[in-house]
C-alpha cells in the first residue's frame, strides 16, 4: 500500500522560518487537499516534499524509504509527482516530446510503440491530441496544465502533487481536469490538491490539512476543518474566495 | 622559491582537509537534524586552517554555526596560506620589505577603486535588468580612446576634463542606442530565453564594436599624456615626506604612487561620489534604485521601467567608459584593451554578490589588493606579469564553489 | 507529415563533398582545398558548440580552451615523446613490448633531444626512431580535452547562464595566459611545430601524395566531419537529446519528472569537448604550427557566429552556418577603396559579421538556416493540428 509519512518538517529562510515543524501521514489512495492562506508555507512544502528545497531537520518517507536526502530527480522515480504553481511545459519541444521527457528518463530501454501508444491515449483523454506535433509554447495556459498532467501520468508515480491546477483554467477544461483526478485517484494512486479554489477543494477532497504561518493547524474531514476556530482565525481578513465554504458565514454572523 | 616542494604540500593538504572538511562536516549536521546551510563551507575553512585538530572537535560538538563560525574560520586559512608561504620562500620581497608591502598595499587600492567604478556599471546593469552585459569592457576601451582622440587628435586645448565629459557622453549614448534597438524584445516577453540572448547580443556587441574601433582607429596602441604633471619638490625640503617628481610621488621615501593612476583615482572617487549623489538625492536616482529593490512596486508607482532601463544601460556603460578615460593616461591602449578589464569586472561582481552595488565597490578594492599581492609577490616575475588575470579567476572560482551568491548577495 | 527533402538534400551534399577533390582541377586547387579543410574544422567546432548550447542550454565559452587543450596534449606527445627500437640508455625511457617510449625533456630546460642525438650516433644501421603515433597522440588530445571537459562540467553544475558565460570566458583566458607563460613546455607566442598528418606521404589508388598535398587532409578532416555530425545527430535524436533539451527549457521540471540533470549536463560537456579536443588535434597536425592565439576570444567569437547564424538548436544547421561563414570571411579579405578612403578588410569584415550576429540574433532567432530547415520540416504541422481539431468537433 502507498504511504507518504511526513515528519516534523522544519525550514528557515534566514530568519523566517517557513516551516516550523509539518508532520502528516498519508495512507493509500487518499485524495488530501492542502489550504491556507498565502505565504503558509504550502509551495515550500511542496519544494520540500519534491526534494528542490532540502529540509532542515525532519524525515521524509515513501513507502518505508526515506526520501528526503535524495535529489529531485531520485525522488521522482522512487514514485513522487509534482506540477507547477506556474505551469512549466517545455516551451520548444512538441507536446508528443514533452510526454516522452518522464517515460524514457523512468525505463531507458522503454519499448517505443508502447511509449507512443500511451502518450496518445493520454493526449486523447485530455482533449490535447490534436495539438501532438505543436511546441509547448503555442499551447494556452490551460492546456498547459493538461500537458503537465499528461506528464505526471507517463512518469505514473505513487503520489501525486498538484499546485494550483486549476488556476487560470478555462471552464471548458476544468471538467477535463476533475476527470482526470478520479482517473488517478481511481487507480490507487495518492493525491495531495493546492489550490486557493475552496470550491473544488471541498468537492473533491474526503480529508483537509490547513497551514498557516509553517504550522499544520488542522487535519481531517472538510466539515470538521470548515468549523475549526483556529482554521477560521487564520483565515479572517483573508480575501480567499471562501463563499460556499461556510467559512465566511460565521464570521458574518460575530459580526 | 626555496621549498617548491614544502608549498605545494602545504596547499594539498588544506585542500585535500579542505574537501574532507566540507563533506564530513554536512553530513554530521545532516545527522543530527542541524541546519546544514552553513556546514559544508565551514567545514571546508576549518579543514583547510586547522586540519584533523579543529574538524575532529567541531564533528564531536556540532556548535551552531554563527556568523564568526562562518567568518573566522576564513581568516584562518589565510593565515595558514601566508605562513605556508612564508616558511618555503623566507626571502621573498612580500616578507622582507615593509616599505615594498606598504607600497603595494596603497597601489593596490588605488587600483581597486578604478576596478570598483567599472564593476560598479556592470553591478547597476544587473541590478535593473538583471543580465550581465559582455560589453562592458569594449565601452571601457572606447571610453579611453574618446579621451586619447580629443586630447590628443582632435581638441587639444579643451583639457582632460572636457576629454572624459565627452568620453561618458558617448559611452551612455552608445549604451542608452544599444538598449533600446536590442533590449525591448525581452521587456515583452518575447525572447525565450533572455538570458542566452542577452549575453549572445552584447556578446555581438562586443565583436562589432571592437573591430568597429580598430577599423576607424588602426590596431597600434595609443598613448594619452598624463593629465597633470607635478613639479619636482621636496616637502619638508631635507627630510622629505612629500616628495614629487614628474610622474611619482614619495610618501615617507617609502610609498611610490604614479600620478596618473592616482589621478585616476581620484576622478573615480569625485564620480563615485557624484554617482551616489545623483542615486539618492534626485528623483530619477531615487526611481532607479526604487527600480532595482523592486520593479513592479516601481511600476505602479508611476516610473517608466522602459526609461529606468535605458537609463540604467546607459549608465553602467558610462561608468566602464568612465574606468577607460582616467585609465589611459596610464596604460597604452588598444581596441582588444577590454578584454581583461571586462573579465576583472566580472571577477568582482561575483565576488561581491551580483547586483549589489557596495559589493561590487567592496570587491573592487578586494581584487586590487589581490592582484597587487599577486603581482608582487608571486617569486617568478615573469610569470607573476603573465598570471595576473588568473588571481582574479582563483577567487571567482572559490566564490562559486563556495559561497555562490557572493559576499553581499542575497541568498539564492 | 514530416518532409523527407532535407535528409536527400543532405546525401546529394555528402556524395558532392566527397567527390569534390576528385573533380575541381582549377589552378587555386591548394589554396580551395585549404579553405574546404578550414571550414569543415569550424564545422566540427560550431555544431559540437551547438549540441552544448542549443541543445543543452549550456553556453560555454570555453569550447576553444578545449580545442587547445586537445591540440597542445598532441603536440606535447609529438615533441616530446618518440618510439625508438633501441634504449638510449641516457633518456627517460621504458621498455614496452618490444619498442622503447624515449620521453624527451621539455625544450626550456636544456637541448631537447640531445640525449637521444648522442645514443642515435652510436646506434647500428636499422635502428629506427619514430614519433609517437598519430592516432595515439589525437586519441590523448581527446582524453586530455574531454577530461577537462568533465571537471568544468563538475564545477559548473550549480551555476546558471551569466555565472557560466563568466566562468568559462575566464577559464579560456587563463589557459591562453599559462600557454603563453610555460615556455619551457608550449614555447610560449612562437608556437609548438607539429609534424604533418602523412609525414612520410601517403598513396591512395595509386597515386603518392607528399606529406604538404592538401587531398589527404581534406578527405581526413572531412570523415572526421562526417563521423562527429554522424555522432552528434545520434545523441541529439536520442533520448540524450530530449533530455538535454528537457533540462535546457526547465531544469526543475526536468528534475522533477525523473531526469538525471546533472549526469547529462556533465556527459554533454564531456562529449563536446572531446570533439572539440579531437578537432584541434588534426587541425594543429594540418597546419603544423599551433600557438596561444588559436584561444583568443576572437575565435571563439567566430565559432558562436557561425553557430548562431546558422542555427543554434539545429546541428546541420550550425555545421552549414560554419561552412558558409568560414568561406564569406576568406574571400572578403580583398581591401578596396571608397571615395578615396582604403578600407582594411580583415577587420572591417569582422565589423560586418558582430552586426550580423546582432541582428541575426534580434530579428532570426532561429537563425537563418535552422529557420528555413524548420520551415520545411514543419510545414504540415499546423493544418494537422487545424483538421484533427475540426476532425473531433465534427465527430461531437
Amino acid at each position: 500500500m502507498i504511504t507518504l509519512d511526513v515528519k516534523d518538517i522544519r525550514k528557515k529562510f534566514g530568519n523566517h522560518q517557513v516551516l516550523k515543524g509539518v508532520s502528516f501521514r498519508i495512507e493509500g489512495p487518499e485524495l488530501v487537499g492542502l489550504i491556507g492562506p498565502n505565504g503558509a508555507g504550502k509551495t515550500t512544502l511542496t519544494n520540500v516534499l519534491d526534494g528542490a528545497i532540502k529540509p532542515d531537520s525532519g524525515t521524509i518517507r515513501l513507502n518505508g524509504t526515506r526520501i528526503d536526502p535524495l535529489h529531485p530527480y531520485e525522488i521522482a522515480r522512487a514514485g513522487l509527482g509534482r506540477t507547477f504553481q506556474v505551469t512549466r511545459a517545455f516551451r520548444r519541444m512538441t507536446v508528443l516530446e514533452n510526454l516522452y521527457v518522464p517515460a524514457m528518463a523512468m525505463d531507458a530501454s522503454v519499448n517505443r510503440k508502447e511509449m507512443e501508444e500511451k502518450a496518445n491515449e493520454i493526449l486523447a483523454f485530455l482533449t490535447i491530441d490534436h495539438l501532438r506535433n505543436e511546441y509547448g509554447r503555442a499551447l494556452s495556459g490551460g492546456q498547459q496544465k493538461l500537458l503537465e498532467l499528461g506528464r505526471l501520468l507517463m512518469l505514473d508515480p505513487d503520489v501525486y502533487i498538484l499546485d494550483e491546477p486549476f488556476a487560470g483554467v478555462h471552464p471548458s477544461l476544468m471538467a477535463t481536469i476533475y476527470k482526470w483526478i478520479e482517473r488517478v485517484n481511481g487507480e490507487g494512486k495518492a493525491i495531495i490538491l493546492i489550490s486557493h479554489q475552496m470550491e473544488s477543494i471541498f468537492t473533491l477532497c474526503r480529508r483537509l490539512l490547513v497551514l498557516n504561518f509553517g504550522d499544520l493547524i488542522a487535519d481531517g474531514p472538510p466539515a470538521e476543518v470548515k468549523n475549526d476556530p483556529a482554521v477560521i482565525d487564520a483565515y479572517l481578513g483573508v480575501e480567499e474566495d471562501m463563499s460556499g465554504t461556510g467559512l465566511l458565514t460565521q464570521e458574518a454572523s460575530h459580526a | 622559491m626555496d621549498h617548491p616542494g614544502f608549498f605545494s604540500l602545504a596547499i594539498l593538504w588544506m585542500v585535500l582537509w579542505g574537501a574532507i572538511g566540507g563533506a564530513v562536516i554536512h553530513r554530521a549536521y545532516l545527522a543530527r537534524d542541524l541546519d546544514v546551510t552553513a556546514a559544508r563551507t565551514v567545514g571546508v575553512a576549518v579543514g583547510a586552517a586547522t586540519g584533523p585538530f579543529g574538524l575532529v572537535p567541531l564533528y564531536l560538538r556540532t556548535p551552531t554555526l554563527t556568523r564568526a563560525w562562518q567568518a573566522l574560520p576564513w581568516i584562518g586559512v589565510v593565515t595558514v596560506f601566508l605562513f605556508a608561504f612564508r616558511a618555503s620562500d623566507p626571502d621573498n620581497v612580500c616578507f622582507t620589505s615593509g616599505t615594498f608591502v606598504t607600497s603595494q598595499l596603497v597601489n593596490g587600492l588605488i587600483m581597486g577603486t578604478i576596478y570598483g567604478l567599472m564593476a560598479l556599471g556592470l553591478a547597476l546593469i544587473f541590478s535593473i535588468i538583471g543580465i550581465v552585459s559582455f560589453s562592458h569592457g569594449e565601452f571601457y576601451m572606447i571610453g579611453g580612446m574618446v579621451v586619447y582622440y580629443m586630447t590628443e587628435v582632435w581638441a587639444p586645448g579643451l583639457g582632460p576634463i572636457a576629454a572624459v565629459i565627452a568620453a561618458c557622453a558617448v559611452t551612455f549614448g552608445i549604451g542608452a542606442a544599444f538598449e533600446r534597438a536590442f533590449f525591448t524584445p525581452i521587456y515583452a516577453g518575447k525572447v525565450e530565453r533572455p538570458n542566452e540572448y542577452a549575453i549572445l547580443v552584447t556578446f555581438g556587441l562586443a565583436f562589432f564594436l571592437q573591430y568597429l574601433v580598430q577599423g576607424l582607429s588602426g590596431a597600434n596602441p595609443v598613448k594619452a599624456s598624463p593629465f597633470f604633471e607635478l613639479p619636482r619638490s621636496e616637502w619638508p625640503a631635507g627630510a622629505p615626506i612629500i616628495e614629487t617628481t614628474r610622474s611619482n610621488i614619495k610618501l615617507f621615501d617609502m610609498i611610490s604612487i604614479s600620478t596618473p593612476r592616482l589621478t585616476a583615482a581620484i576622478l573615480s572617487v569625485v564620480m563615485l561620489l557624484a554617482l551616489i549623489w545623483f542615486l539618492y538625492n534626485t528623483w530619477t536616482g531615487r526611481a532607479l534604485r526604487a527600480t532595482a529593490q523592486d520593479r513592479q512596486a516601481a511600476a505602479v508607482a508611476g516610473i517608466n521601467p522602459g526609461r529606468m532601463n535605458m537609463l540604467a544601460f546607459g549608465l553602467g556603460c558610462m561608468l566602464a567608459g568612465l574606468a577607460g578615460a582616467v585609465l589611459v593616461q596610464a596604460f597604452s591602449w588598444l581596441p582588444q584593451t577590454g578584454a581583461i578589464p571586462a573579465l576583472r569586472a566580472f571577477v568582482i561582481i561575483v565576488l561581491g554578490g551580483l547586483g549589489s552595488l557596495p559589493g561590487a565597490f567592496i570587491g573592487g578594492l578586494i581584487l586590487g589588493l589581490v592582484e597587487a599581492a599577486g603581482a608582487g609577490c608571486v617569486p617568478d616575475p615573469t610569470r607573476a606579469a603573465a598570471y595576473l588575470p588568473a588571481y582574479g579567476m582563483i577567487i571567482l572560482t572559490l566564490v562559486l564553489l563556495l559561497r555562490p551568491q557572493g559576499l553581499f548577495g542575497r541568498k539564492v | 507529415m514530416i518532409s523527407h527533402a532535407p535528409k536527400i538534400a543532405g546525401s546529394v551534399a555528402a556524395a558532392l563533398l566527397v567527390l569534390f577533390p576528385l573533380v575541381y582541377s582549377a589552378g587555386n586547387y591548394d589554396f580551395v582545398m585549404h579553405l574546404w579543410i578550414t571550414a569543415f574544422y569550424y564545422a566540427i567546432l560550431a555544431s559540437s558548440w551547438a549540441l552544448l548550447a542549443g541543445y543543452g542550454g549550456q553556453f560555454s565559452f570555453a569550447h576553444l580552451a578545449f580545442m587547445a587543450l586537445g591540440a597542445y596534449g598532441a603536440g606535447i606527445l609529438d615533441n616530446y615523446v618518440f618510439l625508438t627500437s633501441l634504449p638510449t640508455g641516457t633518456c627517460t625511457e621504458f621498455g614496452l613490448l618490444g619498442t622503447n617510449i624515449v620521453f624527451l625533456p621539455p625544450a626550456g630546460t636544456g637541448d631537447a633531444g640531445a640525449c637521444l642525438t648522442a645514443a642515435r650516433a652510436t646506434w647500428p644501421e636499422g635502428a629506427t626512431v619514430s614519433r609517437f603515433p598519430l592516432l595515439l597522440q589525437i586519441a590523448f588530445g581527446a582524453i586530455v580535452g574531454g577530461g577537462a571537459g568533465w571537471l568544468i562540467g563538475t564545477l559548473v553544475l550549480r551555476l546558471r547562464a551569466a555565472y557560466l558565460a563568466l566562468f568559462t570566458v575566464g577559464l579560456s583566458e587563463i589557459l591562453r595566459a599559462v600557454l603563453s607563460a610555460e615556455i619551457w613546455l608550449t614555447r610560449g607566442q612562437a608556437g609548438m611545430p607539429m609534424s604533418p598528418l602523412f609525414p612520410e606521404g601517403i598513396t591512395i589508388l595509386g597515386t603518392t601524395y607528399g606529406p604538404a598535398a592538401k587531398l589527404p587532409a581534406y578527405y581526413v578532416m572531412l570523415a572526421l566531419f562526417f563521423a562527429t555530425l554522424s555522432l552528434l545527430l545520434w545523441v541529439a535524436r536520442s533520448r540524450i537529446g530530449l533530455f538535454l533539451r528537457s533540462l535546457r527549457e526547465d531544469e526543475d521540471a526536468a528534475e522533477a519528472l525523473g531526469v538525471d540533470t546533472v549526469k547529462w549536463k556533465r556527459a554533454v560537456f564531456v562529449l563536446t569537448a572531446a570533439i572539440a579536443a579531437t578537432a584541434g588535434a588534426v587541425q594543429g597536425h594540418y597546419v603544423g604550427l599551433i600557438t596561444p592565439n588559436t584561444l583568443v576570444l576572437l575565435q571563439m567569437s567566430l565559432v558562436i557566429a557561425m553557430a548562431v547564424i546558422g542555427g543554434l538548436e539545429n546541428l546541420v544547421a550550425a555545421a552549414i552556418g560554419a561552412i558558409l561563414i568560414s568561406f564569406a570571411l576568406e574571400f572578403l579579405r580583398t581591401d578596396f577603396t571608397i571615395l578615396g578612403l582604403e578600407v582594411d578588410m580583415t577587420t572591417w569584415r569582422l565589423v560586418f559579421f558582430g552586426l550580423l550576429l546582432m541582428l541575426t540574433l534580434r530579428f532570426l532567432r532561429n537563425g537563418v538556416i535552422q529557420g528555413a530547415l524548420m520551415w520545411i520540416e514543419r510545414r504540415g504541422v499546423g493544418a494537422e493540428t487545424v483538421a484533427k481539431r475540426r476532425a473531433a468537433e465534427e465527430a461531437k
